[in-house]
């Protein structure tokens, strides 16, 4: 009895796992570059109570053996790297990747890590900068007096320097790319660090080597779908109601049993 | 009068417990995976089958231990847990969209390589590795078909690890292909196994052999696989509570059949043995 109260609890902690995932999702809706996450369920060791095999009398064995679970846990919560939609917003410094690939930019302490959101600024110096003032990775800086800045898809950015009629090269944005994404670990602000199991970031031009090519003016913005979320939602929210049910269920039969005498 | 027969209840109530927690754990598991449900089976117990009726022992002799367990027949019967049965039914397929998730369609199991030996598992929700390895959750590398032509023995399961090059676009399809970009690596392995009364739960979503029996393997050459769906567990809601329902009144009975005993037993004593007139 008691087994079947944890067992229980082991299925609501896993909806509730489930519930988070999904509530960091639909809260994320609306930010640029923000990818899916989706929990993923294992079950856990069983208890053998008999072994197959194992004589049931005198001269018979039993065919099957006895074995109860013991529950449940979330084994990942996998992260969905496909692509989300395009939003044009003409804006010359916001870019986004046609495909796999990361931008980098270095934090305040002095890492590196990899986003997908591809809203740059200026800051004061001239330098390209995410939202939260990191600097892109390798530096580019626009001169004061440049106007017109170009990115092209191969991740070359030029600009129109004082009077000059042609524009010159002023940096390169490169992108790095992972063997598997999935492993890169959530930091925040829309910022990915390395982990083991991503494995070391390989340092790409756009538009090789699988990875996208840049294309200006444009963001991605997030690859939730809230239809799938709300039903992801309902599912949670009902498989989690169940378990309490078992839970009342071996609280009634404990009671039962209390009231023998 | 005797009172064995509050162990018969005792038995039934023993019997409800264990089909409770099964039920747990399947309602545990509603959005595991792959996951496939599990049932309890129960049969009689009969001492009969173990022991038949004492002979009268002519001369008689001295009285032992044995003597004041009398065994006639079904005289105790109990409930017995009879086995574990797994429902391999098909689970329904949910669309995920992802490129390395399949789902099977159909009988058959995935083979996955893990410290323990290989694995059978029907939860298709791979990914790869920080090594290029199509891994499952747990990181266990997903075995691929032998080639045609060659005996199991002379590949090792190393040979048989699906490896990406990790630049290029992994994907797999109906047929369990998986391709590296435009490359051709191999073919998912998929094995159907003719006995499934062989498997047993592990954990983790895998399937071992029980330690008794001889699986009857084989291996699918063109497997029914559903790319971007995960199969989802086969438990059917509805159904458990219902069974959660009767296994709770069943307890209950037995519960009234254990305190009929304890107040028939309290008469005995108390009323009908009272030196009081």
């Amino acid at each position: 009895m008691i087994k079947s109260l944890n067992t229980a609890a082991t299925g609501m902690v896993a909806q509730q796992s489930n519930i988070d995932v999904v509530a960091n999702n639909i809260a994320n809706v609306n930010t640029a570059g923000f990818k899916k996450g989706r929990a993923e369920f294992e079950d856990l060791i069983y208890h053998n109570l008999k072994d197959p095999g194992q004589a049931s009398g005198l001269q018979s064995v039993s065919p099957t053996g006895v074995q109860t679970g013991l529950g449940v846990r979330t084994a990942a919560v996998q992260k969905d790297f496909s692509m989300g939609q395009v939003l044009i917003t003409k804006n010359p410094l916001d870019l986004h990747i046609e495909g796999p690939g990361f931008f980098q930019v270095q934090t305040t302490d002095g890492e590196i890590a990899y986003t997908r959101d591809g809203a740059f600024k200026k800051d004061a110096n001239g330098r390209l900068a995410d939202k939260n003032g990191n600097l892109l990775v390798p530096n580019i800086t626009v001169p004061p007096n440049a106007s017109g800045i170009e990115i092209n898809p191969s991740g070359q950015v030029s600009a129109l320097i004082g009077q000059d009629s042609e524009p010159q090269a002023v940096g390169q944005i490169d992108i790095a790319n992972f063997i598997n994404p999935a492993g890169l670990k959530n930091v925040g602000k829309n910022l990915y660090v390395t982990t083991v199991a991503s494995g070391p970031a390989t340092n790409l031009t756009p538009g090789t080597d699988g990875v996208g090519y840049l294309a200006q003016g444009e963001l991605e913005s997030s690859n939730v779908n809230i239809v799938d979320e709300m039903i992801n939602m309902i599912a949670a929210q009902r498989a989690y109601e169940t378990n309490s049910k078992v839970v009342q269920t071996a609280d009634q039969m404990l009671q039962t049993a209390n009231n023998i005498r | 009068m005797s009172l064995k027969g509050v162990f018969t209840a005792l038995s039934g109530a023993l019997a409800q417990t264990q089909k409770i927690d099964t039920i747990a754990n399947n309602i545990a598991n509603v959005n595991t995976t792959g996951f496939k449900k599990d049932q309890q089976t129960f049969n009689e117990y009969l001492t009969a089958i173990e022991k038949e009726q004492d002979v009268l022992q002519v001369p008689r002799v001295p009285a032992s231990i044995e003597s004041f367990y009398e065994m006639n027949g079904a005289d105790k019967a109990f409930v017995n847990a009879a086995g574990t049965y797994t429902n391999f039914e098909q689970g329904s397929l949910k669309h995920t969209g992802g490129q390395l998730d399949v789902a099977i369609e159909g009988n058959g199991f995935f083979e996955v390589s893990t410290p323990d030996g290989v694995r059978l598992t029907r939860a298709g929700n791979f990914s790869i590795d920080a090594n290029g390895q199509l891994v499952n959750k747990d990181g266990h590398p997903v075995l691929m078909q032998l080639p045609d032509g060659t005996d199991s023995a002379s590949v090792s399961l190393d040979d048989r690890i699906v490896k990406f090059s990790g630049t290029k676009a992994a994907a797999l399809n109906d047929l369990g292909e998986i391709t590296d970009g435009t490359q051709k690596i191999g073919q998912l392995s998929v094995v159907n196994v003719a006995n499934p009364e062989s498997l047993h739960k592990v954990g983790n979503n895998n399937f071992s052999f029980k330690p008794n029996m001889t699986p009857q393997l084989e291996n699918v050459k063109l497997p029914n696989l559903k790319q971007g769906f995960l199969e989802s567990s086969n438990v059917n809601i509805i159904q458990e509570m219902t069974d959660m329902i009767m296994a709770q009144r069943i307890f209950e009975g037995t519960q009234k059949a254990i305190s009929t005993y304890d107040s028939m037993a309290d008469k005995l004593i108390n009323q009908v043995g009272s030196t009081k007139g």
